[in-house]
């Protein structure tokens, strides 16, 4: 639920920030490795968004795969491991643990100015 | 109607990471040392740091930071050592969060090393950076001796793993061996202590770890 809310609650900032009447969808970037049930942050983020501009949005989760090799012989895996079972080098594991709020659909209030920036990343927009 | 789709692109775990960095700087600036004890309900947390606090208060100037649903039982318990005690009520949150230390933290300034409680819970924790110095999760045999396999990122990022109540093993059928063996293969760098807090076991072994680190 805590994972729901702040989404929800940056979601909201930015929303408001651009003067949006409605929010239709947001897009998150979860890294594997968080171990979120996306069914479950999907119930949460619907109970999180009542009452709010993105109540009945929809909140597409995409998951970011962890880097996880050996730092000898490049071998991947799937799964962090701490040791390669190849050559016994020591197994990294690089991403996996990101939330990214990637998108937000919105409808903006018609009587505000086009925006030109978006947020402190420098994202673009898409009409 | 105006829809427009944008490129927010912001990393929602940001700001705890923020803050640990600030926690962190403090605590490094008052040459403190910090430890976030994780674990399972009933491991033992609470008692660990209670025997801490018993044996090396001659020593070492100890503050506690106590992070549980409702507080009161454990600070009723650790406070009777008249030790500096700030508890937290997370409520329904399951971890602690570098947020609810920052609050707290500038309160302790004479101290060598802060213990830090975290919520009784192998998930949640894991992800939360503190802006401690040292992690370490304790288990107990009577969450049965899977719960090690069961959570592995939890165990894979700990520098201290606490296998306690291992007097109890047998009336619980629980394989200590097993459990160990699940924790070197999950992280072969941590130090891996086998406890029975209440009667004194495997303790000195955690004393002497405290010792070191407060060394360095």
């Amino acid at each position: 639920m805590s994972f729901a809310t702040t989404i929800v609650e940056n979601a909201l900032r930015v929303a408001l920030e651009h003067s949006a009447k409605k929010v239709y969808g947001i897009t998150v970037v979860l890294g594997e490795l968080l171990l979120i049930n996306p069914d479950q942050l999907e119930f949460c983020y619907k109970v999180a968004t009542k009452g709010t501009i993105l109540e009945n949005s929809r909140i597409h989760i995409e998951i970011a795969k962890a880097d996880i090799k050996c730092i000898n012989c490049g071998k991947a895996y799937d799964v962090a491991i701490p040791l390669c079972e190849l050559c016994g080098g020591f197994v990294v594991v690089n991403g996996g643990k990101e939330m990214i709020l990637k998108k937000i659909e919105m409808e903006l209030d018609e009587n505000q100015d086009r925006i030109s920036s978006t947020d402190k990343t420098g994202g673009g927009l898409n009409a | 109607m105006h829809k427009v789709e944008i490129d927010a692109e912001i990393d929602l775990l940001e700001e705890n990471k923020r803050l640990a960095n600030e926690n962190r700087k403090y605590l490094r600036e008052n040459m403190i040392k910090a430890v976030n004890i994780m674990g399972a309900i009933g491991s033992g947390k609470t008692l660990l740091i209670e025997k801490t606090i018993d044996a090396l208060k001659g020593e070492i100037k100890i503050g506690v930071i106590l992070g549980d649903v409702i507080c009161k039982a454990d600070y009723t318990r650790v406070i009777k050592y008249d030790v500096k005690v700030e508890p937290i009520n997370t409520g329904k949150e399951c971890h602690l969060d570098a947020h609810l230390i920052h609050h707290c933290i500038t309160s302790f300034d004479d101290v060598d090393l802060i213990l830090i409680e975290n919520v009784g819970n192998l998930v949640c924790p894991v992800d939360f950076d503190l802006g401690e110095d040292y992690r370490v999760v304790m288990v107990s045999v009577t969450e049965g001796d899977d719960v090690v396999e069961k959570h592995p990122e939890i165990f894979r990022l700990a520098d201290v793993i606490i296998i306690n109540k291992i007097s109890l093993a047998n009336a619980v059928e629980a394989d200590v061996d097993k459990m160990e063996s699940d924790a070197k293969k999950i992280n072969p760098k941590a130090l891996i202590l086998k406890t029975d807090l209440k009667n004194n076991i495997g303790f000195e072994d955690w004393t002497k770890f405290i010792r070191k680190i407060l060394e360095k």
